[in-house]
């Protein structure tokens, strides 16, 4: 079967994608194998995407290990067609993080000082990024992604905190804290599902999930009525 | 809106196939542009697969629709689907939007020139598979699968077709609901399916597709947790070939003096097992779970099939039915 992946970075006028994946099984160590110039077959891209709304101009982004990948392509979206909005990116990991983390030279208030550990690309970018983990790697937040996003948000004043909204990819637990920040912050919250999939393209139905909707719970596919839902649809309260 | 097409990698492939008169056939008098049939379940309503670039109903004979049943239902909790050795799991529990929405809102907007389409009709009791049956009776459908595997609701939750009695009230019921050709897909979680399918027959079935998915479950040693969200499910993939060969080998020697046809399937993923099928008695193929990982295959395997007819002389897909010699 194939396996749904998140993109990292895409160029549609140059034509390529970038993929980050870790080699969790054998999919991903064959194609960890694959040489320059070899083929690979991918039926995508798939899915309703995040909705960016311009007037909340303080974005932010969380993601926690496989969602890592999704919250680059998203900042990497806004830094190229929302010139206006100032994201922040928090990320989380248990596992070594996919690059080398630097010290970041962007400050973010209410993030506290010994926080300074941030993703490179993000960084080269213009974009403040922030890492979290409870293995006590350097620079890091020592605790939950979620706990490190509640201390910026605390910090806000409530003109700034009026124009936050959340965007989050990760494991499962991770999301539902997510939502319940959102909650409790009464902001916008968008989350990006996984499941299990087999076609991809809406026929099978085997990646469905409940979603709460107008007309109560329905089953709605992560593959094409997702992989991004509401927050309150996904959590309710 | 770009998530409306999806591209496939088609490097070095053509375009659909379907034109070869050698690969018409007659299915319970359907005019069936190739032998092969998209499976209930893996193909929505019709119209998701259209999605992919490239991909065409007329390289089918048939699709047979999602499993529908006289209310909506919403299906099982995740995980529905799980990859197994050479093979996978669903439990996706017969999610949809009910057979009258499916007549009014999804049967109006597929293209009926490109294939036949085939509904597959699902029930909790007796009645159910009759009411269904009644509303795509009046609909423009062209067939009706009945899937007799769902469960009995009011006699012990023991699926209909595991017991041949039940599953030839289901069809008699059906029968007296729709004059539109039915084709009866047996399930192979079953003592002698040969002599389900001879009570089917009895029963007025026009066909068969041979076979639905066997039961299995999936566990994860290190939860010890089970990884179907419905605890077990039904395999299908290369895994099930085998079992699917032989029950349609047996099935055809009872049907073939009737001249009730076989859609064989289970596990077809290239021409060599299609033509497997058509060898072990089958007239129609169904192709399910190799769509997931090549949504292309129809083309590929028309093509194969076309080429090994001409390699062996044969003007027509049909002459291969049930060819197979048995070992002295």
């Amino acid at each position: 079967m194939r396996r749904p992946l998140s993109i990292m970075r895409a160029s549609p006028s140059e034509g390529w994608i970038e993929l980050l994946y870790r080699v969790v099984g054998e999919g991903t160590a064959l194609l960890s194998r694959k040489a320059r110039g070899e083929q690979v077959n991918l039926i995508g891209p798939i899915g309703v995407p995040f909705r960016i709304d311009e007037s909340r101009t303080l974005p932010l982004l969380i993601g926690g290990g496989v969602g890592v990948p999704p919250m680059v392509f998203l900042a990497d979206a806004m830094r190229q067609s929302h010139k206006q909005l100032e994201p922040l990116v928090l990320m989380g990991s248990e596992t070594p993080f996919p690059f080398r983390a630097r010290p970041s030279q962007i400050m973010v208030s209410g993030i506290p000082g010994d926080v300074i550990a941030a993703m490179p690309l993000l960084e080269d970018w213009g974009i403040a990024s922030r890492l979290a983990s409870q293995q006590g790697y350097a620079g890091c937040h020592e605790g939950y992604v979620t706990d490190l996003a509640r201390l910026w948000l605390e910090g806000l004043d409530g003109d700034a905190l009026g124009k936050v909204s959340i965007f989050a990819c990760g494991p499962e637990p991770m999301l539902a804290a997510v939502a319940r920040l959102a909650r409790d912050h009464d902001l916008p919250c968008q989350v990006s599902l996984e499941e299990y999939m087999a076609c991809g393209v809406g026929g099978c139905a085997g990646c469905a999930v409940p979603i709460r909707t107008a007309e109560g719970v329905a089953m709605k596919r992560v593959c094409v009525d997702g992989p991004v839902f509401p927050a309150e649809a996904v959590f309710p309260g | 809106m770009t998530s409306d097409v999806i591209e496939q990698n088609a490097a070095g492939r053509g375009s659909a196939t379907g034109a070869d008169d050698a690969l018409k056939i007659d299915f319970c008098g359907m005019a069936f542009a190739t032998p092969l049939v998209l499976l209930s379940g893996c193909v929505g309503f019709g119209d998701e697969y259209t999605r992919i670039e490239g991909f065409t109903h007329a390289s089918v004979g048939a699709v047979c629709l999602k499993g529908t049943t006289g209310s909506a239902r919403l299906g099982n909790r995740p995980h529905r689907v799980a990859e197994t050795p050479m093979g996978m799991l669903n439990a996706i529990g017969l999610q949809n939007p009910g057979a009258r929405y499916v007549v009014d809102h999804i049967l109006p907007g597929l293209d009926f020139t490109s294939t036949r389409f085939i509904a597959n009709v699902s029930g909790s009791t007796v009645e159910e598979y009759r009411e269904v049956t009644q509303i795509f009776d009046d609909s423009p459908i062209d067939a009706i699968e009945i899937n007799i595997s769902c469960p009995n609701v009011k006699e012990g939750g023991v699926a209909f077709g595991n017991d041949p009695d039940m599953s030839a009230r289901v069809v008699e019921a059906c029968r007296g609901a729709t004059k539109k050709p039915i084709i009866t897909k047996l399930s192979p979680n079953q003592t002698d399916i040969a002599h389900n399918a001879r009570r089917c027959i009895e029963a007025g079935t026009d066909g068969f597709a041979v076979i639905n998915t066997l039961m299995g479950m999936a566990i994860d040693a290190e939860t010890r947790r089970t990884i179907i969200g419905n605890n077990q499910g039904g395999l299908s993939g290369p895994a099930i070939k085998p079992v699917a060969l032989l029950k349609v080998h047996q099935v055809y020697q009872v049907a073939k003096a009737h001249n009730i046809p076989i859609i064989g399937q289970g596990g077809v993923t290239n021409a060599e097992d299609a033509l497997e099928f058509l060898i072990a008695g089958a007239s129609a193929v169904g192709v399910g779970t190799a769509l997931f990982y090549d949504p292309l295959v129809c083309d590929e395997i028309n093509r194969g099939v076309s080429a090994y007819l001409t390699r062996h002389g044969f003007n027509n897909v049909s002459e291969l039915t049930g060819t197979l010699t048995l070992n002295g």
